[in-house]
């Protein structure tokens, strides 16, 4: 059986690892370096099957794969080509995710693993053992504490009370002259060389206290110098040390209380011999001339030794070279070095692995998402929702708001019920404005403030009854706004019942002028009047009415249960096909809102914006006793301010959005929105002032721009009312 | 109403869903279309999903009885539910659920499964007198319905 | 030999002593900053950074080293700008190489509200010398071959602003940059040494008092990064900093093949290739606030999930190593440089996680508040007194993307 190695076939027996195999086949995974086959150095790692930085020790052979040695400067290429995403979604890929949830999870199945498992089950515990020698290789701990393994088919998850750290102890590489020769293994790879009846050819056995350097020919070792000064011939030259390196990478990476180290893994051995030749960092290729020299440089500390060297920053995150780093730092310092931070990944993953089974937060769509569809909407993402922008030509679809009729989704608006005896007193506390004038039937345009006084949504207060309130929120704001509305009412245990109506209820806003005229065709011979609401069925399906104006038009928002969307909305356009109805998507509400002046919180506002800053004032009452902001509000009414959103407008076509105001040639803020309005004759904007004295005449886009009072159009609000 | 037979595809819910003070909600009790009447959590057409301390999912009810004056009891049709079987929960859905599900039966499970906040109900399997040739458990897995692209997507449960 | 370890300037350490002009706390890009520039423009010599570990074992030793301009308010725009032009003379200034490298940084949009947010920053990045143009998803993919311009079928790229001037350089070589050229003049560094709690006489800052001993100090000066506030609790001051934690990971080291900075405002994660090869990616920070430096399984999964979609090569590569740093963030993800209103006490934080491109000018700007006692213009607007004013320096669209 065979595999390829840069293209070369390389015989291997069944059973062999590709490292057992390259090296039975008389050569080194990479260019040379000492091998331990244990999976804790970077010496035998290869590209295997198109993934670079495979470990081969741990990687079986299989017929006809394909293992590349990385360049012996620089690292594997990048593939400039990469192939062609061949999935949706990242979860797609080949790698599963399984989980197991246990008691214990033992990682190493050694002396040290064996017995924590065998007391723990004796303790009644389900336990699991993990090591890789059974194909669960442990790349890291995290908090949790939650234990990722590698197995061959799969990654697994195991989420576990405790774990138990007992991955034992690691071979000591040796660090002199030519310790990047081909033909030096660890103690422990001889042992799976000759169990795998590799043939070592002349061996000779050294132990690191007694080893000087290696001699080689052609990057191939050939005799072992000892520190007497003798040198014995070899092909083979095994390095041997009391000491070890305990493999405790995976508990210097986590914190938990229920992770523990026990074993060898937790011991504290004898550093080797402080290097004094030779490369001490395989993975980042650092010499200890290297430490030397950032060390004569005053870089005196173990941290700013490694990382001025790099040493210790390679693929086997110190693996080879901790040990010898810190006996150098030791040596040179006089103080013991303790060992750096372990960071995952211990064994590393590809971004595949760890991106699999992985979803990101999800797109919401509305009921009426396949009408939009249907309809030739583009559609775009808005507040976690897929909206429609346009329907192809969203001055059309203005057009139809300001001159016959229109439908809109906003199925995406927050809605929520609240009712209880406590509902007035915990919504004059929400709101800045007076809510027990509002009577049954009726409903008013709010604000939403946080402490600091500064806007964070806006929407409807609707009145059912004595104690039952309908509320709104912005599309985008309605998740935040929910767990605000939930946490302040809790917090001051007020007697509330809330309900979220938001994924309830769709809701179809109907507007323009022959919106009335449009409601009658479909059964509501009497609309509600301007802020008014009520309930009422509409072409079968039970609505709740509301009467406001976003658009500058007569406008009826109808929510209802969402099952109905679609049915509603084609019954609506049905009924309004002689009238020309025509859908509006976003692009075309924004101008319609912007002629009107109305502000989109979050796009018009800012982090800071207070209501005075938009002009706002009249929707606070400071005279209430309390409610959220109230105090910020207070303490800042009477501080010099210097921020303003104005309206502007100037001669022809509108500016980008953002646009820099300037005044002579200092920029003093920019424009939030901007529209070239038909029914003005005028570009339109809101724009904002940041530098007092405010002034009316600006420049935007190098023309003249004059403050201009808002609404832009039909300022008394007269068609809203029609 | 909840079909008892497994079907693969989804299929809207209608319901009632009810926020009233906990002690209300213990002793509620909920009609279906069929106007057979039963107590929380065992009613013959109703399936009664306490998916708050003070908030109710009842699916199949039309009528609410819940001693509380401000109760909200709102008709619900805002959720969608597959009814898989145990070998399809086990296949296309268990295998994302990070968190212990629950042992005992009839439960109701609530958390993010592949990124999606999910309803999980695991009937129990010995009142299934009605039920033809088989009685093994299934689940009924519940998303709002703005989600349902994205569990059948993820899950790979058929739309 | 190589060249990163031929190429360092020598670290002269001194002995300490117990009193100086002035003590800075915090051996982080920024202390080490002030204190070269309080050297090198004001002849003020007399001068100990105070560090509680090694130099640079803050964030300034972890970040993920965007240097960019392209902010969304002018006064943010103006200070970074200056500080990237800064950092374009540093090696030539200092005669370190701190490997500073231009590469262009891409901030992809996927919705039309993105867009729209891309435009206004082209508009008013240009209009403050920070070069920034709009680009079609046919030159992305020309400055970025890799890249799936469909995003996975779920992110497709709309179009992108492109901030040419956008750069990385080596942290810990800026850090030992500053270090070295302070501690030439005379500055004294004092590793290992902790404060923990400021000398007062009266109302007056004097002097620390650390891990130790005391040192009495003209002018003290904070920049201990997410340690922040406890510090100025020392002082008597409470912050409108909240401390989060910000993790980023690499993947091993590749040959040169990746370009630009790349960076998506809706995914809020971004990626660029190190001088030594490997695939930096890095996040927002985590919205829970901590002190932990504990890196999560969730942060790691999040975004190879989202390089996934974007760059769909990145899957076979192997990631090499995790970490977390500790963010000083402020209330209005600006910083907030300069008097605090307790005499002998000046402050330097809210960097949160884009402190690293400011080194330059928040040093050279505190070293001139320290020696003129008066605020410099450029950074009159972070005033910590702007939150009593209630003038926020809020700039949200530039979170998250470093
Ligand atoms: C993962 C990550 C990625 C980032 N990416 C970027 C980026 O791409 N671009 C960018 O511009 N910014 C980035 N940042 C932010 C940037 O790193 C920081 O804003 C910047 O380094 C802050 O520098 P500093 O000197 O203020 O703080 P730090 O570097 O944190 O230094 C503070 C120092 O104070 C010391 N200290 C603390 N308390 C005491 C005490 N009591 N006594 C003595 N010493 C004390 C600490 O040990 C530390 O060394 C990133 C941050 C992180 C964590
Ligand atoms: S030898 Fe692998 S990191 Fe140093």
């Amino acid at each position: 059986m065979r595999f390829a190695l840069d293209d070369q076939p390389v015989d291997y027996l069944d059973g062999d690892s590709i490292a057992v195999a390259v090296v039975r086949a008389g050569q080194h995974p990479q260019h040379g370096g000492a091998l331990c086959l244990a999976g804790d150095c970077g010496n035998c790692s290869a590209d295997v099957a198109g993934v670079p930085f495979t470990r081969t020790c741990l990687t079986p052979a299989r017929p006809g794969l394909r293992v590349r040695r990385h360049p012996a400067v620089g690292g594997p290429p990048l593939r400039l080509d990469p192939p062609k995403n061949p999935v949706a979604s990242p979860a797609q890929t080949s790698v599963q995710v399984h989980r197991r949830h246990v008691d214990i999870a033992v990682i190493g199945a050694g002396r040290s693993g064996t017995a924590a498992a065998a007391s723990a089950r004796a303790a009644g515990h389900d336990v699991m053992v993990l090591d890789s020698e059974s194909g669960f290789e442990v790349v890291g701990v995290y908090p949790g504490p939650i234990v990722v393994v590698r197995t061959p088919e799969h990654m697994l998850h195991v989420h576990a009370h405790e774990v138990v750290i007992a991955t034992g102890a690691a071979d000591v590489h040796p660090v002199c002259e030519g310790n990047m020769l081909r033909g030096i293994v660890t103690w422990g790879a001889a042992d799976i060389l000759r169990e795998r009846s590799v043939d070592l050819g002349r061996t000779v056995t050294v132990d690191l206290t007694e080893l000087a350097r290696f001699d080689g020919i052609d990057g191939q070792v050939t005799a072992v110098v000892f520190t007497d000064g003798r040198s014995t011939p070899c092909d083979t030259a095994i390095v041997t040390s009391a000491t070890r390196a305990p493999r405790d990478l995976l508990a210097r990476m986590v914190s938990d209380p229920g992770v523990s180290v026990v074993g060898p893994a937790a011991e504290r051995y004898d550093l080797p011999p402080c290097p004094t030749d030779g490369i001490v960092c395989p993975c980042s290729k650092v010499t200890v001339g290297d430490l030397q020299m950032v060390w004569d440089k005053g870089f005196t500390h173990l941290e700013l030794v490694k990382r001025a060297a790099l040493c210790g920053t390679g693929t086997c995150q110190g693996g080879v070279c901790m040990p010898h780093l810190r006996a150098f730092v030791t040596e040179k310092s006089g103080a013991p070095a303790a060992p750096f931070t372990g960071r995952p990944a211990s064994r590393q993953l590809t971004i595949a692995e760890a991106a699999a089974d992985v979803f990101l937060d999800p797109f919401r769509r509305t009921a009426l998402h396949d009408e939009h569809l249907k309809l030739g909407a583009q559609m775009d993402r808005f507040g976690g929702w897929w909206r429609p922008w346009n329907y192809g030509d969203f001055m059309r679809e203005y057009w139809a708001v300001r001159e016959g009729v229109s439908l809109g989704d906003v199925s995406t608006l927050g809605k929520m019920i609240v009712s209880g005896p406590d509902v007035v007193e915990a919504l004059e506390r929400l709101y800045p404005t007076t809510i027990a004038d509002i009577r049954p039937g009726r409903s008013r345009y709010v604000l939403l403030l946080n402490e600091r006084g500064h806007l964070i949504d806006d929407g409807m207060v609707c009145r059912e009854s004595d104690d039952r309130f309908v509320l709104t929120f912005t599309s985008g704001g309605a998740s935040f706004a929910e767990a605000w509305v939930r946490d302040w009412i809790e917090t001051w245990g007020l007697n509330v019942r809330i309900m979220d109506r938001t994924i309830s209820l769709g809701a179809i806003n109907v507007t323009g002028p022959l919106a009335g005229e449009l409601l009658r065709r479909v059964g509501v011979p009497e609309s509600p009047k301007f802020l008014q609401h009520r309930h009422a069925d509409v072409a079968g399906v039970a609505c709740h009415i509301m009467r406001l104006s976003f658009t500058g038009e007569a406008s009826f928002e109808l929510h209802h249960p969402v099952a109905h969307s679609a049915e509603l909305w084609q019954t609506l356009m049905l009924a309004g096909r002689d009238l020309n109805i025509t859908p509006h998507g976003l692009q075309a509400l924004f101008a319609l809102r912007l002629e009107k002046g109305h502000v989109i919180v979050g796009m018009d506002t800012e982090l800071d914006t207070t209501p005075r800053r938009i002009n706002m004032d009249w929707a606070v009452k400071m005279d209430k006793p309390d409610f959220i902001g109230r105090t910020a509000l207070a303490r800042t009414a009477d501080l010099p301010d210097h921020r303003r959103l104005f309206g502007l407008t100037m001669d022809g076509p509108a500016p980008t959005e953002g646009a820099p105001i300037y005044v002579g040639d200092r920029i003093v803020g920019h424009v939030a929105s901007a529209f070239m309005s038909p029914t003005v004759g005028k570009a339109i904007m809101l724009g904002w002032q940041k530098h007092s004295p405010w002034v009316d005449t600006v420049t935007v886009d190098g023309r003249t721009a004059h403050v201009t009072d808002t609404p832009f159009y039909d300022p008394q609000g007269a068609r809203a009312r029609i | 109403m909840i079909r008892r037979v497994p079907v693969r595809a989804s299929e809207r819910l209608y319901g009632l869903r009810v926020v009233a003070t906990p002690e209300a909600l213990d002793h509620a009790r909920f009609a279906g279309s069929a106007g057979s009447a039963g107590s929380a959590g065992s009613a013959g057409e109703v399936t009664v999903l306490r998916i708050a301390s003070d908030e109710v999912l009842a699916l199949g009810a039309v009528d609410a009885d819940v001693a509380d004056p401000h109760a909200i009891v709102e008709l619900e049709t805002g959720f969608v539910g597959w009814h898989l079987t145990a070998a399809e929960f086990v296949s296309n859905v268990e295998r994302h659920i990070e968190w212990l599900l629950p042992t005992h039966r009839p439960a109701l499970a609530q958390g993010l499964i592949a990124g999606l906040p999910l309803k999980l109900w695991f009937d129990d399997d010995h009142d299934h007198d009605h039920d033809h040739d088989h009685d093994h458990d299934y689940v009924l897995v519940i998303a709002s319905s703005g989600l349902a692209h994205e569990v059948v997507e993820r899950l790979g449960v058929p739309a | 030999m190589n060249e990163f370890v031929e190429t360092l300037l020598e670290l002269t350490w001194h002995e300490p002593k117990s009193s100086y002009d002035v003590v800075i706390v915090g051996g982080g890009g920024h202390g080490l900053a002030t204190a070269y520039y309080l050297a090198t423009r004001h002849g003020i010599t007399n001068v100990a950074v105070v560090e509680a570990d090694y130099i640079g074992s803050g964030n300034s030793g972890r970040n993920t080293t965007i240097i960019r301009a392209n902010y969304g308010i002018p006064e943010s725009i103006r200070f970074y700008r200056h500080s990237q032009k800064l950092y374009s003379d540093l090696e030539q200034e200092t005669g370190c190489w701190v490997m500073h490298a231009t590469k262009g940084l891409i901030w992809l949009a996927h919705t039309e509200t993105a867009m729209r947010a891309e435009r206004a920053r082209v508009l008013l990045n240009t209009a403050c010398d920070a070069q920034t143009v709009l680009i079609t998803p046919t030159e992305v993919k020309q400055l970025c071959p890799q890249i799936d311009l469909s995003g996975g079928g779920r992110y497709p790229v709309l179009g992108a602003s492109h901030h040419l001037p956008a750069s990385t350089a080596r942290h810990d070589r800026v850090v030992w940059a500053y270090a070295q050229g302070a501690m030439q003049r005379g500055v004294h560094v004092l590793q290992n040494t902790q404060v923990t709690g400021l000398l007062r006489d009266g109302d007056r800052v004097v002097g620390v008092r650390t891990s130790n001993g005391d040192i009495a100090a003209g002018t003290v000066m904070s920049a201990v990064g997410g340690d922040v506030s406890q510090l100025a609790a020392h002082a008597g001051l409470r912050l409108p900093v909240r401390t989060h934690p910000l993790q980023a990971f690499v993947t091993n080291g590749y040959g040169q093949g990746f370009g630009p900075i790349i960076s998506d405002t809706e995914l809020l994660c971004y990626i660029s290739q190190t001088a030594r090869g490997q695939m930096l990616i890095g996040h927002e920070y985590d919205r829970e606030s901590s002190f932990s430096l504990q890196s999560s399984f969730q942060f790691l999964q999040a975004n190879a999930a989202k390089m996934s979609y974007l760059l769909p090569f990145v899957r076979d590569l192997k990631i090499l190593r995790q970490w977390t740093g500790r963010c000083d963030v402020s209330a209005d993800f600006s910083p907030i440089m300069g008097f605090t209103g307790v005499d002998g006490f000046v402050i330097s934080t809210g960097w949160g996680t884009w402190g690293f491109k400011a080194i330059p000018a928040g040093g050279e700007q505190m070293a001139e508040l320290i020696a003129t006692g008066t605020t410099p213009e450029l950074i009159q607007p972070f005033a910590l007194s702007r939150f009593a004013a209630d003038h926020a320096m809020a700039d949200q669209g530039s979170t998250g993307t470093r």
